[in-house]
């Protein structure tokens, strides 16, 4: 039962997140979905998973939202959508029926083998996805620290061009100079 | 030992091509050299393969379950084809030396040529219906290539342009026989389709018929695809001689002959496909009729010939067709390379313009004459020996009124063939322009041709003993020399089509008293020379090809929500299709 | 039907497939657009979470769960990267404005 009230409000709050008329509305409602996903994956026995969604989507990703809504500003989000609702609400429930004919009613099988721990599943059997997430994360922060860069004024040197104006203006006397030595 | 041989016949061509290529264009004397001697050592290789002519697999790759085998198979069909494609091949190559003396850019000339000469004889000697459709393409590429091989000329790149399009087409056609032949034995092998032909359901069989026969047409310049060749002779004549005389264009006939024991018992095929050839064979024998450009009228007389071979075919004679297939070769490339000097010599194609070629080049002219004696189908040349095998087998086996047609084109290959002999070197006229005999090199070439001409009907025995040993499908009977001569001489028809003939000499010789008839058939004349029709069709097919693109360009809006209904609508069609796949439980259809 | 947590988490994954997939074809806010991707991906990873729970695998379902959070959390933050660029760039969030690809 209570279950069902979880899985339930996951989904009523992940559409209250794309129906919010404000971003930042917008970015807490998922805050709070995340949440939910979080307790409804730890009583389906996977902690760890449950751990890093609560930290991650809840945290890590809605602290993100906040942030870049912070600086990009709100724009006026009450304008009507360009694909037609009823259009939209269509082709979902289309893809939702068909899916539900495959997926439901669902059923289980159990294991040959009893299975291993977490961390033996994660550091043995999968180490190459850990490579992976490493490498994923590596080229992340790169592109980001890319896609941040801002695009800068030429360089400029005050001392040097004050020397090369010092520069000038001797040059200039100088001639000066000679001309009048040359008239005379 | 066999397998060696089947290598160097394809690799030789090949490797003769990437040296071309590699060494480019600062030394084209030394590069005429190198591709004349790379070209006739294939010729001469491709020789070594009669010995061992067999039906069995000389060799065979691996390459994994995509790809099936990769095998060559040296029977008589093949190594016929392949034969005449190395031989000619190394002719054209050899008339090139010369005939392309002044030309830029020979490496990529020769590069091609050797590339196609190599890819057409690994079509023909293939056993796994995968690589027929990959060598098929890539002939196709360098027909292309070749056409617009003079590439700042508009006219030219168009040619080859439209060439490469029709021919594509027709080999989707090809590309889905062996898909079929696929999914349905787990195999790409010709033997293995022949001999399981018959356990096809009937609907996928004529899938795969017709699609063959798309195929071959296109490639073939039959009708409905013919436009593509009469355009295509704006590449240079050598090539012109090698890909769309006595190559390229015989790969369709090969795959209809190739495939013809599958497909036989298809309902409606055959009948098609006498029906594609007889009326490639009228259509085409009358556009070479009101012709001016020298060239074309070979085209056209190039389609009407293989519409003979496709009519054979499609009678079920299969050695006839291959024996006309055959001597056309020999006799066309050697019209062309004659047109080829005679171009040059005179600097026009137009045949209203030429004058004082007979005295001038009396070489050429013989070896003309000799060719046109043999597209006519007069005896002593090969032309007349193929040519009454074919209408001695289409009488034998097929339609009555099929035979009545191709016997009057007949006669209007003769007509048309008069008309251009007598153009090109017969016409009184007092002007002395400046003309010189073919050179050395060209004339060797044309000699040896001539010679073919006379010469090679003497093989009929070999020949139909070869294929009748070495194709395990194909119900063939072989006949010996002697046999074949004393029927042709002593059958009634034949004499029946030699009147066709001096028919057509007679109606030229006293064209003057034709001229009412000549008059009130004007308009006429112009429907043929516009294509009869066809060439409105093609361009009407890209104008409305181009309109559809064209609106169907409002479908892009460039937003982001719309593409994502696209996204999600092929999600839901793919979704309804794994339904409908799931539901009906993985039936075959 | 049948009540079980198994059936209840499938109709949780396929609603939480038609919101997203219903998000990405309505919002017109770059935005909303990240955030109906990161609601598809929370609905994979209770697919994946439920997957291995039917099967008795969950360690396996956990491990390639973990994997997905961390590759979908580098999405988001190059998304949202993406956006603020284009805000400073193109001065606009707005898909409708945003359509160069046009024709």
């Amino acid at each position: 039962m209570t279950f069902a009230l979880l899985v339930a409000f996951t989904v009523i709050f992940a559409f209250l997140a794309i129906q919010a008329k404000r971003l930042l509305s917008s970015a807490l409602w998922l805050a709070v979905a995340s949440a939910l996903l979080a307790v409804i994956f730890y009583l389906m026995g996977a902690q760890l998973v449950a751990i890093f969604e609560l930290s991650i989507g809840a945290g890590l990703v809605t602290v993100l939202f906040v942030f870049a809504i912070g600086i990009a500003g709100e724009e006026d989000t009450n304008l009507r959508s360009l694909v037609p609702k009823t259009l939209a609400g269509g082709v979902t429930i289309i893809m939702f029926l068909l899916l539900s004919w495959f997926l439901l009613p669902a059923q289980s099988a159990q294991p040959s083998l009893p299975e291993q721990s977490v961390s033996t599943v994660i550091w043995e059997q999968r180490s190459l996805d850990v490579l992976l997430q490493i490498a994923i994360i590596f080229s992340g922060v790169l592109g980001l620290l890319g896609l941040l860069a801002e695009i800068k004024a030429p360089l400029e040197y005050p001392l040097a061009e004050q020397a090369a104006a010092e520069r000038d203006r001797e040059l200039d006397e100088l001639y000066y100079q000679s001309i009048e030595k040359g008239a005379t | 030992m066999e397998k060696y041989l089947g290598i160097a016949v394809i690799g030789f061509p090949w490797l003769g091509g990437l040296c071309v290529w590699l060494i480019g264009d600062k030394n084209p004397r030394f590069l005429h050299k190198l591709a004349s001697i790379f070209a006739a050592a294939g010729g001469l290789f491709s020789l070594t393969l009669l010995p061992i002519i067999s039906d069995e697999i000389i060799l065979s790759i691996p390459l994994g379950s995509v790809f099936g085998d990769f095998t060559l198979i040296a029977d008589g069909l093949g190594v016929s084809l392949a034969i005449i494609a190395a031989v000619i091949g190394g002719l054209a190559v050899i008339y090139s030396s010369d005939y392309m003396k002044d030309e830029v850019q020979l490496g990529r000339y020769y590069s091609l040529t050797m590339f196609f000469i190599g890819a057409m004889i690994a079509l023909v000697l293939s056993g796994s219906l995968l690589f027929i459709f990959i060598f098929w393409e890539i002939t196709a590429f360098c027909s292309y290539a070749l056409i617009s091989f003079h590439n700042d000329d508009p006219k030219a790149v168009a040619g080859g342009i439209k060439a490469l399009i029709i021919t594509q087409v027709g080999g989707i056609g090809l590309l889905a026989a062996s898909l079929i032949s696929y999914s349905l034995f787990g195999s790409y092998q010709i033997n293995t389709f022949l001999s399981q032909a018959t356990q096809i359901p009937v609907t996928v069989l004529s899938l795969c018929a017709f699609g063959c026969l798309v195929a071959a047409a296109a490639k073939s310049a039959q009708v409905p695809f013919q436009t593509w060749l009469p355009d295509a002779m704006e590449a240079p004549t050598p090539i012109s001689a090698l890909i769309h005389a006595a190559t390229m264009v015989n790969a369709g006939v090969y795959l209809l002959a190739r495939f013809y024991p599958g497909f036989e018992y298809v309902g409606g095929w055959k009948t098609a496909v006498i029906l594609v050839g007889l009326l490639s064979a009228l259509l085409a024998a009358l556009m070479a009729l009101v012709s001016q450009d020298l060239k074309r009228v070979l085209a056209y007389s190039t389609i009407s010939q293989l519409g003979y071979m496709v009519y054979a075919v499609g009678c079920g004679a299969i050695i006839a067709s291959q024996f006309h297939l055959l001597s056309h070769s020999i006799f066309k490339a050697l019209l062309f390379l004659c047109a080829g000097a005679l171009i040059q010599a005179i600097g026009t194609r137009d045949m209203y313009q030429m004058e004082g070629l007979g005295r001038k080049m009396p070489f050429v002219r013989a070896a003309f004459i000799i060719a046109s004696l043999a597209l006519v189908g007069l005896p002593i040349t090969n032309g007349f020996f193929s040519k009454e095998m074919v209408l001695e087998g289409g009488f034998k086996l097929g339609p009555a009124w099929a035979y009545v047609g191709m016997l009057l084109g007949v006669g209007i290959t003769s007509l048309y063939t008069i008309r251009m002999v007598s153009l090109v070197f017969y016409r009184r006229t007092g002007t002395d322009k400046e003309i010189h005999e073919a050179p050395r090199v060209m004339r060797f070439v044309l000699g040896v041709l001539a010679f073919g001409v006379l010469t090679t009907w003497l093989l009929i025995g070999t020949f139909s003993q070869l294929y009748a040993d070495s194709l395990p499908f194909h119900i063939l009977h072989s006949e010996d020399l002697v046999v074949v001569i004393v029927e042709i001489f002593s059958s009634p028809w034949t004499y029946l089509a030699l009147g066709m003939v001096f028919l057509g000499l007679l109606v030229w010789i006293m064209r003057s008293k034709f001229t009412k008839l000549t008059q009130t058939l004007a308009p006429g004349a112009l429907f043929i020379r516009q294509g009869f029709g066809f060439e409105k069709i093609n361009q009407l097919i890209i104008r409305s090809i181009n309109n559809t693109a064209g609106s169907l360009r409002k479908l892009q809006t460039g937003q982001l929500n719309w593409n994502l209904v696209g996204i999600v609508l092929g999600l839901v069609v793919v979704l309804l299709f794994a339904a409908w796949v799931g539901y009906h439980g993985n039936t075959t259809f | 039907m049948n009540l079980s947590l198994l059936n209840i988490a499938g109709v949780g994954i396929l609603s939480l497939l038609g919101v997203g997939f219903y998000g990405l074809l309505i919002c017109r806010n770059l935005f909303k657009v990240v955030i109906a991707l990161q609601i598809l991906v929370k609905a994979a990873l209770l697919g994946l979470v439920t997957a291995g729970y039917a099967n008795g695998k969950i360690n396996s379902a956990q491990s390639l769960a973990i994997t997905v959070i961390v590759a979908d959390t580098i999405v988001a933050v190059i998304a949202i990267a993406l956006a603020v660029q284009i805000q400073r760039q193109l001065g606009t969030l707005d898909i409708k404005n945003l359509a160069g690809m046009r024709g």
